[in-house]
């Protein structure tokens, strides 16, 4: 440690106040720690007595991990984990500035980080990860990575850096033998998490797994599960985890959910071992807050508003299939954050029948892709605040809710939006 | 009076929304009067291959290219056929690739094309993702999204059009894709048709020329919606292209 370590903390700190001042930068003071003090990041992590849980994946990653720290913490546990999104090293470094002493020391038991796919091989390097949970491999992000077999040899590659334990989906074309396609390791247990047949072919569309083409051989499903999803209802899912039946609350209904919710019991189950107790992991997740985002309920001047994050293909698919019946009022916004919309070719939006306002640069795609659907667009506005404003002055739906579809960079503006109209109308700040 | 279009591996090859160019194309003629039959090829027997009025074939990420090519092959007879019979080809990304004479992947395999079209593809070069415009003799602005690592060799033949913004066929910016008489081939990837109904009209238009086919509304309000929605995003898109 010494004076570096000490620089790098109270000078990363420093930033993170102004950053939060600022309002936003969550990035940047784990970044200018780093600089400071290159080892940062890893020698404060290689001190944490039970190790690294790295969760990794094209979807649910943020959910899992939340999932995940709250099941160890009902175990005892003190856990330090990355917030939402916060996935790269800088954002890393950025969440362990809040926890650590000048000194360097964290403490907390164990860590449980969420892991950006595409920086896997750098992280697995930093963090060394005992275990590692593998959610799925889905098309995902086509422009960063390009093709799936890319994102599946970087998640063998991190799978390939855990020490005690991998888990892995077996319902994903890529994951269900993702074991044997790296090199074995003395002392690492594998084991899978996966769902019934009868709910996971239910899913309208699966569990909307990347196609696989070439060398599969092993079939999704085929691999025995630690931990199975048996029974969906609502949003509420029976595991059996070695037999031992027990009800977990979902964020949401679905089966994705559902399945994140068995893949953190399993890497739970694979972590402590016969310390696990499976009665914990319903306690854990039916305390379990929403994460940021992701279907969210906003309050708007008495009136609620769903929010549909529109992440990926799947994610939105998965969403879209899970709503309980048309909205009655639905907009969406979406921008350069989804540089290329060509995949709303692929997605079966028959859970609308209409869509009250589209905004967002990509607005005029959208509205291409309803019009051939069918499905009555009501207006498309590229003025952000112009269309939320005439949306949220439809009369209110007989349901109690309004529903919005957007992409993480819309969402985080019509936030902001939302709250500057609450300041302006006299509301709390 | 029926049109018939050949999708070709639709499984294998359209990872990026790509079977939107199909329905669109259906959707044109449907909406002015003219039934369409959607024939989907897989592999096996080429069965009712010379009914094909239209041929469309998509992309893929290498790993599908790779496993498409010799499906490619064992058909190319029957689809240099219907090319020199005057039959529409639309032909995206890795399916344009395969269509034409060779494909030298980055480890220097060569793969033999179907020789529809006279291009080489050469892996490769650094990748190239970001929105694309290009300048059409024939159609003015045509936007879409390029996702590439290869170059196209399309030796002094006749172009899509001219790069406005993004790479193109080669290493400099210069034209994009293959666009002579009924084959047009391309790396604008994804649902290019949609927003360029143009281009799809262009291929409807030499599909039923060729048999005589005429629709009964050839401007119903549906198409004019969607077409004027489409010229918006063309703009949007054109008005402040980005790329990674
Ligand atoms: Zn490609």
């Amino acid at each position: 440690m010494g004076l570096r370590t000490a620089t790098a903390v109270l000078v990363g700190r420093a930033v993170r106040v102004a950053a939060r001042l600022r309002g936003g930068g969550s990035a940047i003071p784990g970044n200018i720690a780093l600089k400071i003090d290159p080892g940062f990041l890893e020698r404060t992590i290689a001190r944490i007595p039970d190790g690294v849980v790295a969760v990794s994946g094209s979807n649910g990653k943020s959910t899992t991990t939340n999932m995940l720290a709250a099941i160890m913490r009902q175990h005892g546990l003190t856990v330090f984990t990355n917030p939402s999104g916060g996935n790269l090293p800088q954002g890393i470094a950025s969440a362990l500035l809040s926890e650590v002493s000048v000194s360097g020391r964290l403490d907390s038991d164990i860590a449980i980080l969420e892991v950006d796919e595409g920086y896997g091989t750098r992280l697995a390097e930093l963090l060394k990860p005992r275990t590692v949970l593998l959610l799925n491999i889905q098309i995902d992000q086509l422009n960063r990575y390009h093709e799936p077999d890319r994102v599946a040899a970087m998640l063998g590659r991190v799978a390939a850096s855990a020490t005690e334990g991998l888990v892995l989906n077996r319902e994903d074309n890529f994951l269900v033998d993702l074991d044997q396609r790296i090199p074995a390791r003395d002392g690492r247990a594998v084991s899978f998490f996966g769902g019934v047949p009868a709910l996971v072919d239910a899913a309208s569309h699966g569990v909307a797994s990347a196609d696989r083409f070439g060398d599969s051989t092993v079939a999704p499903g085929s691999r025995p599960a630690a931990v199975e999803v048996v029974a969906l209802e609502g949003a509420r899912a029976a595991l059996d985890i070695d037999g031992t039946l027990v009800s977990v609350k979902l964020p949401a209904r679905g089966m994705h959910y559902a399945l994140d919710a068995a893949g953190a019991a399993a890497a739970a189950r694979s972590v402590l071992g016969d310390r696990f107790k499976p009665e914990l992991v319903t306690r854990a997740l039916d305390t379990l807050e929403t994460v940021y985002g992701r279907g969210e309920l906003l309050e708007v001047e008495g009136e609620q508003i769903e929010i549909i994050m529109m992440k990926n293909p799947a994610s939105l698919q998965l969403n879209l299939d899970s709503l309980e019946g048309a909205p009655e009022q639905v907009f969406m916004a979406v921008d350069e954050g989804t540089p290329d919309p060509s995949w709303i070719y692929d997605i079966d939006f028959s859970a609308l029948d209409h869509v009250d306002g589209i905004t967002g640069s990509k607005a005029w795609q959208f509205a291409v892709r309803f019009g051939y659907l069918g499905i009555p667009v009501g207006s498309v506005d590229l003025d952000v605040k112009a269309a939320l404003k005439a949306f949220l002055a439809l009369p209110a739906p007989t349901t109690g809710h309004k529903v919005m579809i957007l992409n993480y960079e819309q969402m985080m503006l019509i936030r902001k939006i939302l709250g500057f109209k609450e300041l302006e109308g006299g509301g709390q700040p | 009076m029926t049109l018939r279009i050949l999708h070709l591996f639709p499984r294998l090859l359209g990872l990026n929304g790509e079977s939107g160019n199909v329905e669109i194309l259906r959707l044109r003629s449907e909406w002015r009067g003219l039934p369409v039959e959607v024939i989907s090829y897989d592999g096996g027997d080429p069965l009712r291959f010379d009914e094909a009025d239209l041929v469309f074939i998509g992309s893929g990420p290498v790993s599908a290219e790779v496993r498409a090519h010799p499906l490619v092959l064992g058909i190319g007879a029957e689809l240099r056929a219907l090319a020199s019979d005057g039959v529409p080809f639309l032909a995206i990304g890795a399916g344009f690739q395969l269509l034409g004479e060779t494909v030298t992947l980055e480890g220097g395999e060569v793969l033999e094309g179907a020789g529809v079209f006279p291009v080489t593809t050469r892996h490769g070069g650094i990748r190239v993702v970001g929105d694309f415009v290009v300048e059409s003799a024939r159609l003015g602005t045509v936007v879409g999204f390029e996702n590439r690592g290869s170059f196209v060799d399309v030796g002094g033949h006749r172009t899509l059009g001219r790069v406005v913004y993004g790479r193109g066929n080669t290493e400099t910016p210069g034209e994009e894709g293959f666009w002579e008489d009924n084959l047009l081939g391309t790396h604008l990837h994804g649902p290019v048709l949609a927003n360029n109904p143009g281009l799809a009209d262009s291929l409807l238009d030499t599909a039923r020329s060729r048999r005589g086919l005429s629709y009964i509304d050839a401007a119903p309000e549906a198409l004019r919606v969607v077409d004027d929605r489409a010229r918006h995003a063309r703009e949007t898109i054109a008005a402040a292209p980005l790329s990674e």
